[in-house]
């Protein structure tokens, strides 16, 4: 019986702050607790509703970012805590953070991120696909395609099709030592090589390793060289960052 | 237990059943014992090269189906102690034999003879795989023009997924003149990266030698044959360099080059 009371009154403790709202100089954010059981949580957030929503009143529209810390939610448990929070009327949720995902998200992203090496010829009606970045160490033959979710580096001579970012990426490139290829194409856009017809010799493109990739906003790919593909990714990463942080 | 090697390219008329006829003619000349299969059921042609037409009673459909024993089908070469043709049908389609048979058919050959040269038919389809079923080894030819070279890339992946030793390579009518529009021998091996067991120049001779029904290598003056010669003696063992001839100069090129002018 007195145990019984005193979780009661634990529960209804109001100095836990188990929701906190915290005004940053990007907007709003809600900080909800990783401790506490979920129910405990919704409850609280309930009441914190309750009372401010006279706060929020018929204001403006307010972007509130969510961080659920180290709390895994699973999907209509995020949809519960969103409907609480739009209650409010002028409140919309825009991003839903968390620490922590499934073994099975992070098996995907580590395939999606990681780099496949693969010593072989991709020979003339070969396709070699890749989650993630592929390094061939090898050539790609007239009529073979190596395509990658991510970068295609080819240690060897690309005389085939190479594909790179099949999945949407725009930042993904197409790096070889030797760049004599058909066809590039990164995300959408498209490079052909010259017709045949059109060449006045077998040569590569370039004298020396270059990487394809698409320049800022354009929808054409260029080519730059593979020395300066480091600056390049760099670039890409930290937009990537700025992106996921806004 | 002999050897079985196809000769296969992917595409038609760079010279697979020259090949086969003038690699198996060169092995039986070495005293080596030879079977020759013609695999290219309904278009054959090894039997002509080889002037051995007019001796066809049975054919690889008819030992494939067991309408008679695979020895009854073989046509003996009166020329060579021991060099067989088993013929491919001319009335029947490259569906009227499957693999399974045809592996069957090479390995009751195996034993009786030193090789099987077996001569595949054009294209990657049943022909294709019922010829490289029962094969040990593989021999690619392609002339040194695109369209060959790139089917014959085509047919190297193929074979790489085979279970035998990496395909070689021959280049069949090589000319004597480099000429700017045809690719050289050392793009064609820098682009299938296999080993070069051999290169065949280009020779009227090996025309009218099988109009003839005689094998080039046959006869020991042509540039042809002593290509084919050293391609046997490789599959041999031997190591032997490859012609000079092959790629050199024209003579006016070389008269150019005397007069020193850039070729
Ligand atoms: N080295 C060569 N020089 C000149 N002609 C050749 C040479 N090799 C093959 N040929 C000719 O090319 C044609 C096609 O050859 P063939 O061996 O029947 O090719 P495939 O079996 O691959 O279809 C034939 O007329 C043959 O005489
Ligand atoms: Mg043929």
């Amino acid at each position: 019986m007195a145990q019984a009371l005193e979780v009661k009154q634990m529960s209804t403790e109001p100095s836990k702050n188990l929701v906190t709202i915290k005004g940053t100089k990007d907007g709003l954010t809600v900080l909800l607790d990783d401790q506490c059981s979920f129910d405990e949580l919704i409850k609280e957030l309930k009441e914190k509703m309750k009372k401010d929503k006279q706060v929020f009143g018929n204001g403006p529209e307010v972007e509130v970012k969510v961080d659920a810390g180290y709390r895994y939610l699973r999907s209509h448990q995020k949809e519960q805590i969103i409907n609480l929070l739009e209650e409010a009327e002028p409140i919309l949720v825009g991003e839903f953070h968390s620490k922590v995902i499934t073994r099975e998200q992070a098996e995907r992203e580590k395939e999606e991120g990681g780099l496949t090496s693969v010593a072989k010829i991709v020979r003339s009606g070969q396709v070699l696909r890749i989650q993630g970045d592929v390094l061939l160490l090898g050539d790609v033959n007239p009529g073979g395609i190596i395509e990658a979710t991510g970068n295609v580096y080819i240690l060897g001579t690309l005389k085939g099709t190479a594909r790179a970012g099949i999945e949407g990426s725009k930042n993904a490139v197409v790096c070889a030592s030797v760049m004599a290829p058909h066809q590039i194409s990164i995300s959408d856009a498209i490079f052909y090589a010259p017709d045949r017809y059109e060449k006045k010799d077998r040569k590569p493109l370039f004298e020396e390793p270059v990487y394809a990739y698409i320049a800022n906003e354009d929808v054409e790919i260029s080519f730059e060289k593979a020395r300066l593909l480091g600056q390049f990714l760099k670039k890409t990463a930290a937009q990537k960052e700025n992106s996921l942080n806004t | 237990m002999g050897e079985a090697i196809v000769i296969t390219s992917g595409k038609g008329g760079v010279g697979k059943t020259t090949t086969s006829a003038n690699i198996g003619t060169a092995l039986a000349l070495q005293e080596k014992k030879v079977c020759l299969v013609d695999t290219d059921i309904g278009l054959r042609n090894l039997d002509v090269v080889m002037g051995l037409d007019n001796r066809i009673i049975y054919d690889l459909v008819d030992a494939a189906e067991g309408r008679c024993r695979v020895q009854q089908a073989l046509i003996r070469d009166k020329r060579f102690d021991c060099l067989h043709l088993l013929p491919a049908a001319q009335t029947s389609d490259k569906s009227a034999v499957n693999a399974e048979q045809m592996k069957q058919i090479i390995s009751e050959l195996k034993p009786d003879y030193d090789y099987v040269i077996i001569d595949c038919p054009a294209g990657i389809e049943q022909g294709y795989k019922n010829a490289v079923s029962g094969a040990d080894q593989a021999i690619v030819v392609t002339t040194p023009d695109i369209a060959a070279v790139r089917d014959a890339d085509r047919i190297v992946g193929l074979l790489e997924q085979e279970d035998m030793s990496p395909p070689r390579l021959v280049v069949n009518r090589v000319r004597r003149t480099q000429e700017e529009d045809l690719l050289d021998v050392d793009d064609v091996v820098a682009t299938l990266a296999i080993d070069l067991l051999g290169i065949i120049v280009d020779d009227e001779e090996v025309l009218k030698a099988s109009h003839k029904g005689e094998p080039i290598v046959m006869n020991p003056n042509s540039q042809a044959s002593l290509g084919y010669r050293n391609i046997a003696r490789r599959i041999l063992g031997e190591s032997v360099p490859l012609m000079a001839i092959d790629q050199k100069k024209s003579l006016f090129a070389k008269v150019k080059s005397m007069l020193g002018l850039k070729v």
